[in-house]
């Protein structure tokens, strides 16, 4: 357990409200190294519940990586290690104790190139659950699988083929299906690396309004270059640069007014 | 001079000529013209265009002669050579060429003396021929490629096109190879079946071709041959059955293994020792199962009192399985790392344990890749010889109990053909039809699995 006292009370040079009134997860003085290389500096920040805040900055400033803090994928590189303390709940994520496996349960993710299993549809959904022993019987699975991909919007495209391959739906219907893949698991967060980055603008734009509609459930933190994007679905939008957070708030006032110089360069596209 | 000065001169022409092609073509360049093409592309073209049908002429030149010569020359043998019964071209001829290169044996009749002189003068003359009709393609349409240079010409594509054709070509001799081998066994063995019926080699129990002609010891009385092929395809399959027992799953085990839990050090430790296991001849495979692992379960066997053979389908197998673990191990290897990270980020951030993730993503994605390395693995598991001849014993006994001593296929042809044999008899043909049903079978294999890697692909994809 993080404790109350001091997690308010933390050095930073972010400017703007790191904090939150009731955060799902609390970062502090988060550091990320690739071997010698820091790809991540001092980052504190709250997440806070059924919010959609996006992560800005140039690429290469350390959005992924430190997306990949949140649920621990960055176990998966060798090379990876993280310091300074995250937690989901007041639980420490990287203390011992903690089951990753569940972790991952609990906070799902959404990749930016569509990446289903090459299984059927159906399949592609069923996959979390089984695996995490969510259905006691077959119709219970069926009624998951099927109500995950109306939360997806994709029922009404897929009910008739839902044996033939997920790989064989276009690029938008499987980032939808990967979508519905995650919240098949019932996570409380779902992270989102540029899903749109492969995308058309039609496929774009039906993801957007579905991550509108899963912000009321969820919270998503969601990796975007679009500055559009950004400002079309997050409450908050913090901004990176050179692994550095720099400036955090509402979106409104982090597009209209921001108070870095260099969040105004990004975002007047002087910074690309 | 002969008919390898004669190549060699062919050569040095077509290397003159792409002196010459370059040459020009870079005096083109220093009068500031611009040309389509780099200038030794011009150099290559010229070349080309002059050893190609120099080449071609050169050979076939070489070769129609020499059928021609073998023919005509069978008029200087005496008639009641031509007519006795056992008169054998091969034999004739190689006396007469024998005497060409001015080796003897003994005292040299007469007309081998007259008709090897013959043939002295006839090669010679062939070779006369041969080095006016190469020599002047080599030069005549050199020269015709040489004259096509000009500032335009475009030389890179024109050898991109003889090169493609070469490529054809090779490819061609490649496939041509092939269909002659598989009819030349179809021929032998279609005399095979003209002495035995088909039906009884298909599907007869015994396989004992060595009373072929031999008075059987004792009675006095000609032995019968028999030539049921059962029995060795049950021994094949059997051991080829044991071999996969061993094999698969060491060589996916440790497949991944290597894939997906050692590090890169233990990876570049490991992947060599395994693959040093391909590299070992199978001949000392076949001493180390019979005299180290047949030896040691016969031994075994006793002690837990069971009866194995000292020649043992189970040591060759168990031998046999172990030699094929690095084509299983390192072809599933390479397909498992082409599975794409994103897969596995897929199943990492659905919660997925390592296992979870190669049971489930992993394994199923490269089942196409993992089938095909096992198909490749039966297959040198079939054609293995030496191990069975080894360890396995050459008594085709009918068994499916792998303690017994069981012979395949391969073995059985290597014992018909070593040492000296009838080339008319049925036993020295039999080895033809099992050849050939043994390609029919492995035939039959690659088909069917390509189908299944083909369905799973559909599937998978
Ligand atoms: N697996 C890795 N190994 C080493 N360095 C990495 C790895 N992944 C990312 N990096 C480095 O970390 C920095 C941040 O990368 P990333 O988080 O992918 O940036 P972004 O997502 O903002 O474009 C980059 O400089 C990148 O080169
Ligand atoms: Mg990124």
């Amino acid at each position: 357990m993080v404790s109350n006292s001091n997690i308010n009370n933390v050095k930073t040079k972010t400017i703007g409200e790191i904090f939150s009134k009731d955060p799902k997860i609390i970062c502090r003085n988060v550091d990320v190294f690739y071997g010698e290389k820091q790809a991540i500096k001092d980052v504190s920040i709250d997440i806070a519940s059924r919010e959609i805040i996006s992560f800005i900055g140039p690429s290469g400033c350390g959005k992924s990586t430190f997306l990949r803090c949140l649920n621990r994928m960055n176990d998966t590189i060798d090379t990876c290690k993280v310091k300074g303390s995250i937690s989901l709940d007041k639980e420490d994520i990287y203390d011992e104790k903690i089951d990753v496996v569940t972790l991952r349960a609990k906070i799902g993710m959404v990749f930016q190139k569509p990446n289903p299993f090459p299984k059927s549809i159906y399949e592609n959904v069923a996959y979390g659950p089984k695996i995490h022993g969510l259905s006691s019987s077959k119709e219970e699975l069926d009624f998951i699988v099927e109500n995950s991909l109306k939360d997806s919007g994709l029922w009404e495209e897929v009910k008739d083929r839902l044996q033939s391959p997920g790989t064989g739906l276009s690029g938008g219907q499987q980032q939808r299906l990967c979508i519905a893949r995650a919240i098949a698991v019932s996570p409380e967060i779902i992270l989102m690396d540029e899903p749109c980055s492969a995308l058309d603008p039609i496929a774009t734009a039906k993801i957007e309004e579905l991550i509108n509609q899963l912000g009321k459930n969820y919270s998503i933190v969601i990796v975007t270059h679009s500055m559009q994007q950004a400002a079309r679905i997050s409450q908050r939008t913090a901004y990176f640069h050179l692994g550095e957070l720099i400036e955090v708030g509402e979106t409104k006032k982090i597009f209209t007014m921001p108070k870095d110089k260099q969040t105004e360069a990004y975002i007047s596209g002087r910074i690309g | 001079m002969n008919e390898y000065t004669l190549l060699i001169l062919l050569l040095l022409i077509s290397l003159l000529w792409f002196y010459f092609g370059n040459k020009t073509a870079l005096s083109l360049k220093n009068k500031q013209l611009k040309l389509n093409s780099l200038p030794h592309y011009y150099g290559i073209y010229v070349a080309l265009y002059s050893i190609i049908p120099s080449l071609f002429s050169y050979l076939l030149i070489l070769v129609f002669d020499g059928i021609l010569f073998s023919n005509l020359i069978m008029e200087f043998v005496p008639k009641e050579i031509l007519n006795s019964p056992d008169f054998n071209k091969i034999i004739v001829l190689a006396q007469i060429d024998n005497a060409v290169r001015g080796i003897y044996f003994g005292e040299q009749p007469d007309w081998v003396t007259i008709a090897s002189n013959q043939m002295i003068e006839w090669n010679n003359q062939s070779l006369i021929v041969n080095f006016f009709c190469s020599i002047s393609l080599a030069l005549g349409i050199g020269y015709l490629g040489f004259k096509n240079i000009h500032q335009e010409f475009r030389s890179r594509n024109s050898v991109e096109k003889i090169i493609i054709s070469l490529l054809g070509l090779s490819s061609i001799i490649a496939i041509l190879t092939t269909i002659g081998i598989v009819f030349s066994v179809i021929f032998e063995s279609l005399r095979f079946f003209a002495i035995i019926p088909a039906s009884e080699f298909l599907f007869g129990l015994t396989w004992n071709p060595q009373f072929e002609g031999a008075e059987r010891a004792g009675s006095g009385q000609e032995g019968l041959a028999s030539y049921g092929s059962v029995p060795l395809f049950v021994g094949t399959f059997l051991i080829s059955l044991i071999a996969l027992c061993v094999s698969v799953p060491i060589g996916l085990f440790s497949a991944v293994y290597l894939s997906e839990y050692a590090n890169k050090k233990e990876r570049s430790i490991f992947k060599p020792l395994l693959e040093i296991l391909a590299g070992i001849p199978t001949v000392v495979y076949g001493f180390f199962a019979a005299l180290t692992v047949a030896p040691l379960m016969r031994n075994g066997g006793s002690l837990i009192g069971l009866d194995v053979a000292s020649e043992s389908a189970l040591a060759a197998g168990f031998v046999m399985g172990i030699m094929i673990i690095p084509f299983i191990s390192s072809l599933s290897d390479d397909v498992i790392n082409a599975v794409p990270q994103s897969l596995r980020d897929a199943g990492y951030g659905l919660g997925s344990t390592k296992n979870e993730v190669i049971t489930n993503v992993i394994i199923p994605a490269a089942l196409p890749g993992i089938i095909a390395s096992i198909i490749l693995a039966v297959s040198r598991a079939i054609g293995e010889t030496m191990i069975v001849v080894m360890a396995a014993g050459l008594a085709a006994n009918l068994s499916f109990n792998p303690l017994d001593a069981v012979t395949t296929v391969t073995a059985q042809i290597v014992t018909i053909l070593v040492g000296d044999q009838e080339f008319e008899s049925a036993k020295t043909l039999s080895a033809f039809a099992l050849a050939l049903t043994l390609i029919v079978i492995t035939l039959i294999l690659n088909f069917y699995a390509l189908h299944v890697v083909k369905k799973y692909r559909e599937q998978y994809e």
